[in-house]
């Protein structure tokens, strides 16, 4: 981690969210609250989910927003918060609708520009997202810009430069919050993570993790690089811990695989079932949104290569990103091994 | 609201966010001087003060300068800088005073800590300021005066984070007795960074706030630029940009009612502009406790008469109804009521003066 000023200590950090979240809640539930609040609300909702790891945090930022729209068509804000909740549960062609419609009701070019960009990387549409992106940095290089500009050179793999704009959007933070930050430094892990540079991952993710303590992913994928380095029982100790504190499937899943892996059959087998059944729970609901992380359970520790590649089909269908067809590639490998066998 | 919310900075992050600053002499003992800060709009009942943060009180011996139209801030100032511990179970505080001696403290214990010349509480408090929000956004959207007879308050029931500092001021204090003072947030670390000052209320939203009457940068959010500047030392680089931004808006308010109370000067300044441009609160130490004194001082200053008071700010003053009235029609005419004329509950003339916290309200039915 490069050190620039200090920031909040993440644990006070987090009790701050929480601090905002119930008061404006209080406000919501009295009936004052403005189109703008009620926003702010799904907003910090969904940064607390991402942040401690809780879907039921992103079903209440998408509750918040679907009836946003329904108490207040007229406004673009309303439709900006729903098209984010939407692309968080990867309803991206849904989510670009209500981005269009909060443009025609006046929301300004560069703000619907920017949100559409989050949905087009999202879709593996790199070139259109690089697009808005790089015009945005050039005519404003804020942290902002910036750092969202690293994610999306992370993500399509160029490394040279997400490297060097990380450190120069880093220095163009003045904010006191951990959470910009450390968001960024996981983006640089997952980076680093598909290079399968090990060490420079587990750097990144210690860095947001050292930040934001209690920040689940980057805990997640601190243990999977660990086990990956063979440090088994560090990476099983931090996995515990979010598997009482996250009701995420993912960890379970990551667990199950890593005991599994080490020979401990009786314990793999409990958290494989309890996976499997948060999967199947999630599935029901929200298929396309939890299709890509439960294939990669079935072709793992789920152990149903059929199962796993009928959900990454839908995946790809979903969003044909280079992540995706990989999985895909995989499941198919896997269920021609299974008919081979 | 007073300065709530005032930025895209403070919208970020509300623990630098400071929501109000007051000044007055202790109504208790005259030879203190209370300086309060409040930070954390609607803060919830967890919130605590950032580790990473120096919150901190300038205060300068002012004077009225030649001319008699604006404030002379000395060159020299006594700072009050308080910073909080990364401890969220039981936070600590540390208040360095202008002589380096440090006073501790813990956050939310009632008596605070003590210092040589210092009484200091930090802690979560009730928010004193009380308006409607909502109807100003109105006036401002529509063009017309949206006040109703009773008003609804945005920040009923709500808390903050407050410091509040009770100064023996002819000991702690450089010159006097009559002090320029404001409130600012800075980011730690070996080179601070202001991330927020406050002097005057309503500056930055009521009156900077709008851009559309500003017919220069109309589409400039000048609000983290304002925050930025060092109140006693605006850079020359932006200063055209607030002039503008006050004249323009000034001139709204005061059309309001259809006639002008604050004619321009040749060069289309507002008569107001350059007073608040120096944007710190003015309290006459020396002048015993007034309830209702703010702007006194400067309304004097205009007059070409002494001040009568002590002027700074009290907690309980209905600020909003006491702007309006003065922007719209400079006090000559009748009182501009925003319908609200109390908080949930009014601050108390014994430390630490602000009401504890509200308790969370139950939903409405």
């Amino acid at each position: 981690m490069m050190d620039e000023r200090p920031l909040t200590d993440g644990t006070i950090a987090l009790l701050n969210l929480g601090a905002q979240i119930e008061a404006v809640e209080a406000e919501v539930e009295r009936g004052r609250a403005t189109v703008e609040t009620r926003a702010g609300l799904a907003e910090l909702i969904s940064l607390r989910g991402l942040i401690v790891g809780h879907i039921a945090d992103y079903e209440k930022a998408a509750q918040i927003a679907e009836q946003l729209v329904d108490d207040a068509p007229t406004d673009a804000r309303a439709w900006v918060a729903r098209a984010r909740a939407r692309a968080g549960f990867h309803r991206f062609n849904d989510a670009l609708d209500d981005i269009d419609v909060a443009e025609r009701l006046a929301l300004d070019v560069d703000t619907a520009n920017g949100e559409r960009a989050a949905i087009l990387q999202a879709l593996g549409r790199y070139d259109e997202a690089l697009a808005v992106r790089e015009k945005a940095a050039a005519r404003q290089s804020s942290f902002e810009h910036l750092a969202a500009l690293v994610g999306l050179y992370a993500e399509c793999g160029d490394i040279e430069a997400a490297e060097r704009l990380y450190a120069e959007s880093l220095s163009r933070y003045r904010g006191v919050s951990p959470f910009p930050p450390a968001l960024l430094d996981f983006q640089l892990g997952l980076m680093w993570m598909n290079e399968g540079r090990l060490q420079e991952a587990r750097h990144s993710f210690g860095a947001a993790w050292c930040r934001l303590p209690a920040y689940a992913a980057a805990k997640g994928h601190l243990a999977e690089v660990e086990a990956l380095l063979g440090e088994v029982d560090c990476a099983v100790a931090r996995l515990y811990s979010l598997v009482m504190s996250s009701d995420d499937p993912d960890y379970a899943a990551q667990l199950a695989r890593i005991l599994g892996d080490a020979g401990d059959a009786s314990e793999s087998r409990h958290w494989r079932r309890l996976a499997a059944a948060r999967y199947e729970e999630l599935l029901a609901r929200r298929p396309e949104a939890f299709a890509d992380h439960a294939a990669e359970f079935w072709l793992g520790a789920g152990a149903d290569p059929d199962k796993a590649l009928r959900l990454a089909r839908m995946n790809v269908a979903v969003r044909n990103t280079p992540r995706a067809r990989g999985l895909l590639a995989q499941a198919i490998a896997a269920t021609a091994k299974g008919v081979r066998a | 609201m007073s300065d709530h919310i005032s930025g895209p900075r403070a919208i970020a992050d509300p623990v630098i966010d400071i929501t109000d600053l007051y000044a007055f002499p202790c109504p208790q003992s005259p030879q203190h001087l209370v300086l309060i800060m409040n930070v954390f709009p609607y803060a919830g009942p967890s919130a605590l003060f950032s580790d990473a943060v120096i919150y901190r009180l300038r205060v300068r011996s002012a004077s009225i300068a030649a001319g008699g139209r604006s404030f002379a801030a000395a060159a020299e100032e006594s700072v009050f800088d308080c910073t909080f511990s990364g401890a969220p179970q039981a936070q600590e505080g540390r208040c360095t005073l202008p002589s380096g001696e440090v006073v501790e403290f813990r956050v939310n214990e009632e008596g605070g800590g003590r210092g040589k010349g210092l009484q200091i509480f930090a802690g979560q408090r009730s928010d004193p300021f009380f308006l409607d929000g909502p109807m100003i956004e109105r006036t401002i959207a529509t063009k017309q005066l949206a006040f109703k007879q009773v008003g609804s308050d945005r920040l009923y029931g709500k808390n903050v984070l407050g410091i509040v500092l009770r100064i023996e001021w002819a000991s702690l204090l450089k010159g006097g007795p009559m002090f320029a003072v404001v409130a600012e947030t800075l980011s730690g670390g070996k080179r601070p960074v202001r991330l927020e000052r406050v002097g005057r209320p309503e500056v930055k939203n009521v009156t900077l706030g709008a851009k559309m009457f500003d017919s220069v940068n109309r589409d400039l959010e000048i609000r983290d630029l304002y925050n930025d500047e060092d109140a006693f030392n605006l850079s020359k680089s932006y200063v055209g940009a607030y002039r503008a931004r006050f004249n323009a808006n000034l001139a709204f308010y005061d059309g309001l009612d259809g006639k002008v109370d604050w004619p321009l000067d040749e060069h289309g300044n507002h008569p107001l502009t350059e007073l608040l441009l120096a944007d710190f609160l003015v309290v006459d130490a020396s002048q015993p406790f007034c309830e209702r004194s703010y702007f006194e001082i400067e309304q004097a200053m205009l007059e070409g008469r002494v001040h009568a008071s002590c002027g700074g700010r009290w907690l309980n003053e209905d600020l909003v109804d006491f702007l309006l009235t003065l922007y719209i029609n400079a006090a000559n005419g009748p009182p501009i009521r925003d319908g609200v004329d109390a908080p949930i509950v009014w601050s108390s003339k014994v430390f630490p003066y602000m009401a504890p916290p509200n308790r969370p309200q139950p939903p409405a039915s």
